[in-house]
């Protein structure tokens, strides 16, 4: 079990990671989702104890990464964004390496590791080559073979799919889907569908913040209640905008888009009563023709949109 | 730690640095081996190794500069750091790494004497003791890279920099000879050495106030030093110039004075490099 209670990191003035706490429960794939730049690598970092905390704990197992560093250290395997590779090395020479730094001391005992990792992360008869000849999908796999060495419970997967062809990803997900059967994983990604097919918990990071956790359906289920009407109808946009504005029930009205006299826009049902109906009859008064309507219910990408929108649009205020 | 030293060794074998410092080593340990003891028929074989210190400038920045800045370039110290090992037991085993690779071609150098001996009375005591005070110097300059190493991530600035840095430790007594002039020219020095550190716990406290404060307090405290009693200023800072003479220590050796105080300086030296070398990296998470 991982807690992490008021995680605070500063470079100078910039505050990369504000106050963060939460909590990883044994057994579970976690996903860290966050635009770039969110915070989500620092996070990863300060937990794996590379950096240090300006303030808060973590605390891995019971064991505080800052004052037993060692111990809460055998906890985790971690592959960072980019895998921490010798490119000089051939995948068993860097695995047994690994093995041994993470203190398995019998040579026999760290052949066997080697050979299991090399199993579990598909790397059969790429053992001999050297790592900088390795195309990037394998590079990934030997970083996550690494990660397993020295049977930790925690595996920390820094995204872990960037950069990898669709082929790749689709292998690479299915490989930590087996993971989260043996071990509790945490990865980190900016993509959507892959944080919602792999985990059974997302928190979601903008800005240094967690702004949201919990599994993507209630996520998603926490704002499908508002519906979502995105339409499209002919003729300027102000009196396309006044008149939907002035459906009573209807807010947060978006352009989308805006071209040869149409206007498209989204607009939010705050009751989630469907209002399609007085929304076209509003702007058919108004003169508008509509030519497209339809209600959507929202998915993680919207939520995720929604969530990770709000801190800049405060920060402009 | 063993794991890190192993990796290291033979990394510097699989590319090309470990051959070619061993070669360079060689060829000039041989040519002044040849040339001094062999055509000259000399049986001093201390200044066989004193001769080739010179060469010790250029040899000993390429092994220590991959050390720590490659690590960093490559991201692989993420590996490092993140694995149940101690910050100082991965300098360790780096640095014996690095005495490894710079002292395995020496082992020549232990045959040489006992060639000698086939010719003539040879003093092994001082030969071999001339050896020992040579790899604790080769050790501490090593040392003093490895904490440049460091520091950067550029391999090339890490030679550079302690190419520079070995080198004022090469010239250091002659320099000193230049510095006897008077207590002024003391109280200068110290002054841009307080000015230096001064700054250096300004932007370690990122308080302006802090770096004004150490450097008014210790200004002050020179100043008085000065008008009271200049010999000791300059006196103190003769002593600290000597303490940077790198080279002195071995070069007594050679000369036939074998102390205990040479190899303490040298274990001292490393002992502070090394130290300094974990405070880098630990500074480097904190930044």
């Amino acid at each position: 079990m991982i807690e992490v209670k008021h995680l605070t990191k500063r470079y100078g003035n910039h505050t990369a990671v504000d106050d963060i706490s939460f909590t990883v429960e044994d057994g579970c794939i976690y996903g860290l989702l966050g635009p770039n730049g969110a915070g989500k690598s620092t996070t990863m970092n300060i937990l794996t104890g590379y950096l240090s905390a300006t303030d808060g704990t973590v605390t891995i197992d019971g064991h505080d990464i800052a004052e037993e560093p060692a111990e809460a250290k055998a906890c985790i395997g971690y592959l960072p964004e980019q895998p921490p590779l010798y490119q000089d090395m051939t995948v068993t020479e860097y695995l047994l390496f690994v093995a041994e730094l993470k203190g398995v001391r019998k040579k026999a005992a760290r052949r066997a590791a080697v050979e299991e990792v090399c199993g579990r992360a598909g790397l059969q008869g790429m053992e001999a080559r050297l790592i900088r000849n390795l195309s990037k999908g394998y590079r990934q796999r030997v970083g996550i073979a690494a990660a397993l060495l020295g049977t930790p419970k925690v595996i920390i997967l820094d995204e872990p799919t960037v950069g990898l062809d669709p082929a790749q990803m689709i292998e690479i997900r299915s490989l930590i889907h087996d993971l989260g059967k043996t071990h509790t994983v945490i990865l980190s990604s900016h993509i959507l569908s892959e944080v919602q097919t792999v985990c059974d918990r997302v928190l979601i990071i903008a800005a240094g913040k967690l702004i949201a956790q919990g599994t993507p359906e209630e996520l998603a289920g926490r704002l499908a209640a508002k519906g979502t009407i995105s339409a499209t109808a002919q003729g300027n946009r102000e009196a396309v905008l006044q008149a939907a504005s002035a459906v009573p029930g209807l807010t947060d009205l978006r352009v989308t888009a805006e071209k040869g006299g149409e206007v498209s826009f989204t607009a939010v049902s705050e009751s989630g009563a469907d209002l399609r109906g007085a929304l076209s009859l509003a702007l058919a008064k108004a003169g508008c023709p509509v030519l497209t309507l339809s209600a959507e219910s929202m998915s993680l990408e919207d939520v995720f949109l929604q969530l990770t929108e709000k801190p800049e649009e405060k920060g402009d205020a | 730690m063993a794991a890190i030293f192993k990796r290291e060794v033979k990394a510097y074998y699989t590319g090309m640095i470990g051959y070619v410092t061993a070669a360079v080593s060689l060829f000039f340990l041989g040519l002044y081996f040849a040339n001094r003891n062999l055509m000259y028929a000399s049986s001093d074989f201390a200044s066989v190794l004193y001769t080739t210190t010179m060469i010790l400038l250029f040899l000993l920045p390429a092994i220590s500069m991959r050390s720590f800045a490659e690590e960093r370039r490559n991201k692989t110290d993420q590996l490092l750091l993140t694995s149940p090992v101690s910050i100082p037991a991965i300098v360790r085993g780096k640095f014996l790494a690095e005495v490894v690779v710079f002292a395995a071609p020496l082992v020549v150098a232990v045959v040489m004497p006992l060639i000698l001996l086939a010719f003539g009375t040879v003093s092994l005591v001082s030969a071999y003791s001339a050896l020992f005070a040579y790899i604790l110097l080769g050790a501490a300059c090593l040392s003093v890279g490895t904490w440049i190493s460091a520091l950067t991530e550029n391999q090339i600035l890490a030679y550079l920099a302690t190419f520079g840095a070995l080198l004022v430790a090469y010239l250091m007594n002659g320099i000193q000879t230049m510095f006897t002039s008077g207590s002024v020219l003391a109280l200068i020095v110290f002054l841009v050495v307080l000015l230096i550190a001064a700054v250096l716990v300004g932007v370690a406290c990122k308080s302006l106030t802090t770096g004004c404060a150490v450097f008014c307090v210790g200004g002050i405290l020179l100043a008085v030093l000065f008008v009271a009693r200049p010999t000791w200023l300059l006196s103190a800072f003769d002593s600290v110039l000597a303490a940077m003479a790198l080279f002195e220590p071995f070069n007594g050796v050679v000369g036939g004075m074998f102390s205990i105080s040479a190899i303490v300086y040298y274990l001292s030296v490393m002992a502070l490099f090394l130290f300094l070398t974990g405070q880098a990296l630990e500074r480097r998470r904190w930044h």
